[in-house]
């Protein structure tokens, strides 16, 4: 099969499955309806895989002359019409990116969905209600992740990102008779919304400005720095676009100011808050500038604005990931955090280090969720991490995998979280905004003490169990798979992006590996503004090292040695304490500043119609109406007054005929 | 089948289309003995037939592609024949029966053909008295309707428009809710004050015709004849303050029925009290009329006026776009707020439609059928409701997804398609218009549009309003714990709990014509796109353009025009030298006014131009 088959089959293979699910789902195959999401996913997989190997054939030759590559989309079908014979098509776009993309969602999607045969049923084996539409749901969004992933233009990747929130709003929404989680997927699909207002009007300035929406001649137009009309490109029009552009993935990676989402879009169920909330869908937004770097590093202020913001919300999160205790929550403000690291290295322009973070952000996360799921699973549903503890010996695989994805986040040298975050720090060290970094440094010190501040509160010291668990117990083979796959992940991922080389940082290992030869037909490599000082070199690796082994000793100091601690911390800071543990309060500020007005002004809309509009309206009606009474006079029914008025008739049309005329 | 579009059936397949089911509500009307069911048979069944008859004429259209003479664009299925011709002294009266379809009304009409056996469909359940009269007044509107968009006459165009009035007056005020007398009459008389001015225009226009001879022969004629209708402009006897007037006279008629805002109190009345049937047909064809009348008389017959205009209409588009959100947001009532978001929708089709730009006209016909779809398609979905719970207050209802599955994922998927979620209906045409609306102000074929990017900009607002409004609903309807009210799941109309086979049966076809026009919109885009070049584009492309030049009907001829006296942005936008008539730069004519349509100068044609044919008009 050639790339193109390959291309339109890897969406299309877990769309069928989804669709087959939908017709027979329900009433043939029951519990039994994972295997056609399933099959669809792993056939999906190795198609990827072979794509992979495909491309990467082809990219290293071109990168062994060092040259950069231009990747041209093909034509699936025609689908919009904008001027007279100029559609805009179906495209889609194989290059070294997509194929990274594809194998990060696809093998996550695949452990996710074998997770969930065990998670989605209850402890006796029997399916959970709505078992066969959850995986209905899961294939529809493989389908959009994979179709946003491969758009080879600005429509398609438009589409593809809509799709994922609609799969993501079903998916929040999936226990809808929980009002929170109505709320939620509601919530998610609105935010969602008020970034694609900005995503969307980027799109069409696109349009209006290159006249096509397909990437690479809007690449290849900002190169020569043209416009469709013929004028010159100017840089104000192009920070317009990257930051309209931009608006669409602060929505959908949940970054400052519009994260508000996503925490809420925890009540999902556990294997979706994997899988979209923290391995693939949220890192749709990096992708995205990933994919239009041209337009970004075109802008300078573009790219300051995108760096801060993700070093700002990578700490902003972190602070409030301090004081959480549901296990899930805890991890999605940590996915905030970590994807503002993924727009800080954007923002340097390490667009690589980027894409290296979400490929091994995505299995340690999605492990951490699946390891949490496992033991809300064990806990009848409590994911509050004060209601139970000691766990380590009961759910031994949860706590070994779950250790090894809390390593890997928490940046444990030689784990792959290790590596990808390095990478974007010592990024940011070298660019025009060095301060960047040492916030990175910071929020990174705080990774590790939060992660580790829920390992050692739920797994660690005495054993406590909500009311109504009678035992821990480990997780099912389906369930423990899974974990055990992506463990394996969270400790080799890292490889994929670093290269071994005597002399290296420990020894032997160097960063930009395979991953970055790939990714470097695409991107060019960040200049250097500053060098990096004192962490210069290698002496970074051992600096984070030594942050992320102190943040783990730190919440070992609080959480078993000295547990009074956090409380008297808690009790000596308060305000600050309350204001983190309400989360900066961003909700009901939301809430008094946009929601309660704008429903304030539909309430005066209607009020408008009802009263003014209409009231004009009875007025208009009362002109004829007082014509109408006026002349009731003259209707008074008294045969004289009728003789009268006949007469005087007679007498002016008389007069008119005889003298007028 | 298609060798039968060159025989008798082929020549009068539009008439049978449009005749069918007024034939049918007369026998319906006669037949005073019959029993409900006989009743809803019959008239599903004669709605069905003209559907049938509607889909051959779609073959027709398409066979007709292929015979000599017949360009993309043109007219093709047409009927001629005399109606009503006065022998007066120096002007005959010529009124005709003339009618056709193009790639504009097909679709339109195909839409009305596809929605009123499915409203027929579903009220059985929900019309328990008089059924004889109902369904023949369901009938005669459908046949009303469907003449709409099938008249080339301007005057027949105005009688199906008005005749659409009547039975849908009857429908709301015998069938309606508790406010039934009120909500009729506020239509009737709101929309047909409305369209009174629209018929002094109509007048105006017709005596107009009747002072300019036309053709070779140069015969002067009272006539409603689009075709010629749509020359006046075009060879510049109208001019900017005439248009402008004329403009406001259709405007009166067509921003009241479809509703533009402000002018737009009367539509949620009317749809909450209409019974379910009469709320999809009012929602999904009725207001159609009036976005077709603009794009049919106001903008080809008027095109000075249109552009001059545009910003206006832009703008209350725009405002209403908001402003329908925003009231249905606060609605309690589930019908109220679907009412509401027609305001919202219909303003999108406006917009499009006044971008004068391919893709912005493409968009807004779509909307018109994708909202016909999507939005008929929530209030058969509210009508099933409220037969089973008799209420469709949002505060009494709540988990009904738990309740009724089927019923859940149908109003998921219509609220999906309302949203505009890439995939379905209701996404093609909203990023059509507004990429229409974005780009407006650009040149293109030498014409740039009167709308801009901050129309755009505000209407994308929109999209996000529409989530807001669309998801409260389907979050309080279908999600959270179970609640009914009190007295619970009705069944004594004989439904069961969740769908019945029927009602599911009327909503899948309207699910799957959204899933397929949002996916592959090719062949509907394809059947538009030359008729709106044709019979909308080419009245603006100014002389010269490619465009211009393709759409010269044959009795054009070069007229210069009166100067026209205010400076309209149309005449910055063409400069003088490229209005002037090749041909007709002659010392004895003023000055020519640059007029921004059928002035041709295409070099294929040997009379355009010709000084004498044109001093001949002026006398």
């Amino acid at each position: 099969m050639d790339q193109h088959t390959l291309a339109i089959l890897i969406p299309l293979l877990p769309l069928a499955g989804a669709v087959l699910v939908g017709l027979i789902g329900l009433p043939l195959l029951r519990s039994r309806s994972h295997w056609l999401v399933i099959t669809p996913v792993a056939a999906a997989l190795v198609l990827a895989w072979k794509l992979y190997q495909d491309v990467a054939a082809t990219t290293t030759l071109a990168c062994v002359a060092g040259k950069r590559m231009m990747f041209d989309s093909f034509r699936v079908y025609d689908w919009l019409l904008a001027e007279s014979n100029t559609w805009l098509n179906v495209t889609f776009r194989v290059d070294p990116l997509t194929c990274i993309m594809l194998l990060a969602v696809l093998s996550v999607s695949l452990l996710v969905v074998i997770y969930s045969v065990g998670y989605m049923r209850d402890h006796h084996g029997h399916a959970e209600r709505g078992y066969e539409r959850f995986f209905a749901c899961l294939g529809i969004f493989v389908f959009s992740m994979c179709t946003l992933v491969l758009a080879g233009n600005f429509l398609v990747l438009y589409a593809g990102w809509e799709l994922v929130g609609l799969s993501s709003y079903l998916l929040i929404g999936f226990y809808y008779e929980r009002p929170a989680a109505a709320a939620a997927a509601k919530k998610a699909f609105i935010v969602n919304r008020i970034g694609d207002f900005g995503f969307g009007l980027g799109i069409l300035l696109i349009y209006f400005t290159f006249g096509t929406l397909e990437y690479s001649k809007v690449f290849q137009m900002i190169h020569a720095g043209a416009t469709v009309g013929g004028g010159a490109l100017e840089p104000a029009r192009i920070t317009t676009i990257a930051l309209l552009l931009f608006c669409g993935a602060i929505g959908k990676s949940a970054q400052l100011p519009l994260h508000v989402w996503l925490p809420d879009a925890m009540e999902g169920p556990t294997p979706v808050s994997a899988l979209i909330h923290a391995a693939t869908m949220v890192t749709a937004g990096v992708y995205m500038v990933a994919r239009c770097h041209v337009i970004f590093a075109a802008s300078e202020y573009a790219m300051w604005i995108v760096a801060t913001l993700g070093a700002a919300t990578a700490f902003f999160a972190a602070t409030i990931a301090l004081t959480q205790f549901d296990m899930k929550r805890i991890l999605a403000y940590s996915t905030l955090s970590q994807l503002g690291y993924m727009f800080l290295g954007l923002g340097v322009g390490a667009f690589d280090s980027a894409i290296f973070h979400l490929f091994t952000h995505a299995y340690f996360k999605a492990l951490l969720f699946l390891g949490a799921g496992s033991v809300m699973h064990a806990m009848a549903g409590t994911i509050d991490i004060r209601r139970f503890g000691g766990l380590k010996r009961a759910m031994p695989i949860t706590h070994g995998t779950f250790l090894i994805g809390g390593l890997a986040l928490a940046g444990f040298p030689l784990l792959s979280g290790f590596w990808s975050k390095d990478e974007i720090i010592h990024a940011a060290l070298e660019s025009r905004m060095p301060w960047l970094a040492w916030v990175a440094l910071l929020t990174a010190w705080l990774t590790a003490f939060y992660t580790f501040r829920m390992i050692f509160l739920a797994f660690y010291g005495k054993v406590k169990l909500p009311q109504g668990v009678e035992h821990a117990h480990e997780s099912g083979a389906w369930m423990s798979a899974p974990l055990v796959l992506l463990s394996v992940g969270a400790i080799f991922a890292g490889y994929f992006g670093v290269a071994f080389h005597s002399g290296g940082a420990f020894g032997i290992f160097e960063p930009h590996g395979k991953l970055h030869e790939l990714l470097g037909v695409l991107f060019a490599k960040p200049e250097k503004a500053v060098h990096g000082g004192l962490l210069g070199g290698h002496m970074l690796m051992y600096v984070s090292s030594a942050i992320a082994i102190l943040g783990i000793f730190t919440a070992y100091f609080f959480y078993r040695r000295r547990p009074t601690i956090p409380m008297a911390l808690a009790l000596a800071t308060g305000p600050v304490y309350r204001l983190l543990y309400n989360k900066y309060y961003v909700d009901e500020i939301y809430d008094l500043v946009f929601v309660r007005p704008l429903r304030k002004l539909g309430e005066i809309c209607y009020d408008l119609d009802r009263y003014f509009i209409n009231g004009i309206l009875w007025i208009i009606t009362l002109i004829p109406k007082s014509i109408g009474f006026g002349l009731r006079r003259w209707q008074q029914g008294a045969i004289q007054g009728y003789a009268l008025g006949m007469v005087v008739g007679l007498l002016v049309v008389l007069w008119w005929m005889l003298v007028a005329a | 089948m298609i060798y039968l579009a060159d025989t008798w059936l082929g020549d009068h397949i539009l008439s049978i289309v449009i005749f069918l089911p007024i034939v049918g509500a007369a026998v319906l009307f006669s037949r005073t003995a019959w029993q409900p069911d006989a009743i809803r048979r019959f008239a599903l069944g004669f709605s069905l037939l003209t559907l049938f008859f509607a889909l051959l004429a779609l073959v027709f259209y398409l066979a007709k592609a292929h015979e000599p003479g017949i360009a993309a664009g043109d007219w093709r299925l047409s009927e001629k024949a005399d109606w009503l011709v006065g022998d007066a002294e120096s002007v005959p009266l010529r009124i005709q029966y003339y009618i056709g379809v193009d790639g504009i009304g097909l679709p339109l009409m195909l839409l009305t053909a596809l929605l009123t056996p499915l409203a027929i469909w579903g009220s059985f359940s929900g019309i328990q008295e008089r059924h004889r009269e109902y369904y023949a007044l369901m009938l005669l509107l459908h046949g009303a309707m469907l003449g709409v968009f099938c008249a080339r006459d301007l005057l027949l165009f105005y009688v199906f428009f008005e005749f659409t009035l009547i039975p849908l007056y009857f429908l709301i005020g015998i069938w309606g809710g508790s406010q039934r007398q009120k909500a009729a009459d506020m239509f009737f008389i709101y929309t047909l004050s409305g369209s009174m001015l629209t018929f002094a225009g109509v007048l105006y226009l017709g005596w107009k015709a009747s002072t300019i001879a036309f053709g070779e022969a140069g015969v002067r004629e009272f006539t409603f004849d689009l075709d010629r209708l749509y020359l006046l402009a075009a060879q510049g006897h109208l001019s900017l303050d005439v248009q402008w007037w004329l403009f406001v006279a259709f405007f009166a008629g067509f921003a009241i029925k479809v509703p533009l805002f402000p002018l737009h109190t009367w539509l949620p009345l009317a749809h909450t009290e209409a019974p379910t049937a009469g709320s999809v047909i009012l929602a999904a064809v009725l207001l159609k009329l009036g976005t077709y009348g603009f794009l049919r008389l106001s903008l080809p017959m008027l095109p000075l006026a249109a552009v001059e205009l545009a910003p206006a209409i832009g703008w209350l588009s725009v405002a209403g776009i908001i402003y329908g959100a925003l009231a249905a947001w606060v609605q309690s009532d589930v019908k109220k707020l679907v009412a509401y978001s027609s305001v919202s929708h219909l303003g999108f089709c406006l917009l499009g439609m006044f971008s004068l730009k391919l893709a912005g006209l493409t968009g807004s016909v779509l909307y018109m059928v994708n909202h016909g779809l999507s939005t008929g398609a929530l209030f058969l979905i509210v009508g099933m409701i409220y037969e089973r719970y008799h209420t469709r207050e949002i505060d009494k209802l709540g988990g009904l997804a738990r309740k009724m599955p089927v019923m859940a994922f149908f109003l998921v998927v219509f609220a999906f398609a309302s949203v505009g979620l890439p995939g379905l209906n209701g996404f093609v045409s909203e990023f059509l218009v507004l990429l229409g609306t974005f780009t407006s102000s650009k040149m293109s074929n030498g014409f740039s549009g009167p709308l801009g990017i901050p129309f755009a900009a505000v209407a994308a607002s929109g999209i996000l309003l529409g989530a807001i409004y669309m998801l409260y609903m389907v979050a309080s309807v279908l999600f959270g714990p179970v609640k009914e009210p009190e007295h619970g799941f009705d069944d004594s109309t004989g439904l069961t709990q969740d769908l019945t086979p029927r009602e599911a049966g009327i909503l899948a076809p309207l699910a799957i014509a959204c899933l397929l026009l949002g996916v592959f919109p090719k062949p509907v885009i394809n059947l538009m796109e030359p008729s709106l070049n044709t019979a909308v584009l080419a009245r603006f492309a100014p002389a010269g353009s490619a465009m211009a030049g393709a759409a010269v009907p044959d009795e054009a001829f070069a007229v210069p025009t009166a100067p026209i006296g205010r400076t309209s942005h149309v005449l910055r936008n063409f400069g003088d030298d490229r209005g002037v008539l090749p041909g007709t730069k002659d010392d004895r004519l003023p000055r020519r006014a640059t007029v921004p349509v059928l002035l041709t100068d295409s070099p294929a044609r040997e009379d355009t131009g010709n000084p004498e044919a044109a001093m001949e008009v002026l006398r």
